[in-house]
């Protein structure tokens, strides 16, 4: 819902179906980004691995941090969220019934 | 829980990958299909145990009947809370180190002294497996949790403790953003744009088939 939001301020038509295909939706670097995540998190055996001084080379040392800060939370919210059996807000979940379609939650 | 019981639930979250239980029961059509005993490094109650593996390795399965039977075993839902929440800790700083390459912190030694077991007046059974508490429940002393946000759920997640709401803002919000600031999107905090983080955050929770 927030990148949407992002969007929406940036006046950018994010393609939130390409957030589970991994092309990066319109958002910059967002496939570097997708490959670097799933590099991180072992996933997609079949792409290619991003290395660190990849995203050093695109997009600075300052963002290598941030990106791995992000990571890093969300591996924990997730795990909360789950443990936890935590809904969506109910303010993101009318915002989301066609999103949650979209990228086939 | 004791510092000393906090610090072992860290340990058994760091060593819970290396779980050849986990690795059976991941690989199972249903974890409850494979039977066993987790490989465990602390002496910790198996119960803590049992959430601890289950939480790190395979969150997405995690159901209300499993909930209530480590609840039944007789687990107070406050300790449930705080192991939770310790691994969300370690959780946040192993992976973050990891990724950059750098050596996980050492666990600290435990300080003595007794935990002070309060459990919220206000809490309620509502809308988490656990006993939350809503902003309008707050009492004196507990009124700064959802301070400058708007009591999402996920901090919710973890008022049955108070200060476990405190220690993962304080986490979250070095780690992503401040509350306030996530929809602030005139401005960007970070080197990487609202976007970018947004796609990230996504990408990680699709990737963790997390709803939430």
């Amino acid at each position: 819902m927030l990148l949407r939001a992002s969007g929406e301020h940036d006046n950018v038509d994010y393609d939130l179906a390409d957030l589970k295909d991994g092309t990066g939706g319109g958002v910059e670097d967002g496939e570097l980004l997708i490959r670097f995540v799933d590099t991180v998190m072992n996933l997609n055996a079949d792409a290619p691995a991003v290395d660190k001084a990849e995203i050093r080379d695109v997009l600075g040392e300052a963002a290598l941090v941030d990106i791995a800060a992000v990571i890093a939370t969300f591996e924990a919210t997730d795990r909360i969220a789950d443990a936890k059996g935590t809904p969506l807000e109910d303010y993101k979940e009318a915002a989301t019934v066609a999103l949650r379609k979209e990228i086939g939650f | 829980m004791t510092g000393a019981e906090r610090i072992a639930v860290a340990r058994e979250t760091r060593h819970a990958p290396d779980c050849r239980l986990c690795q059976r029961q991941n690989a199972a059509l249903s974890p409850s299909a494979v039977e066993g005993t987790h490989d465990s490094v602390t002496d910790i109650p198996a119960a803590y145990v049992e959430i601890i593996h289950r939480v790190t390795n395979d969150p997405t399965r995690l159901s209300k009947f499993w909930f209530e039977g480590v609840i039944a075993s007789g687990l107070a839902e406050t300790v449930y809370v705080e192991i939770v929440a310790v691994i969300g800790i370690v959780h946040s700083v192993d992976v973050f180190c990891r990724t950059l390459d750098i050596p996980a912190p050492a666990l600290p030694a435990p300080v003595s002294g007794q935990p002070t077991r309060i459990r919220p007046v206000g809490a309620k059974h509502l809308d988490h497996l656990v006993a939350t508490l809503v902003p309008e429940d707050l009492t004196l002393g507990d009124t700064d949790i959802y301070a400058d946000s708007n009591a999402a759920n996920i901090y919710r997640a973890l008022s049955l403790v108070p200060d476990e709401v405190r220690t993962f803002r304080d986490l979250d919000d070095h780690l992503y953003l401040p509350a306030n600031d996530i929809f602030d999107l005139e401005t960007d905090y970070r080197a990487i744009s609202h976007a970018q983080i947004e796609l990230i955050a996504g990408r990680v929770s699709a990737n963790n088939h997390c709803l939430y």
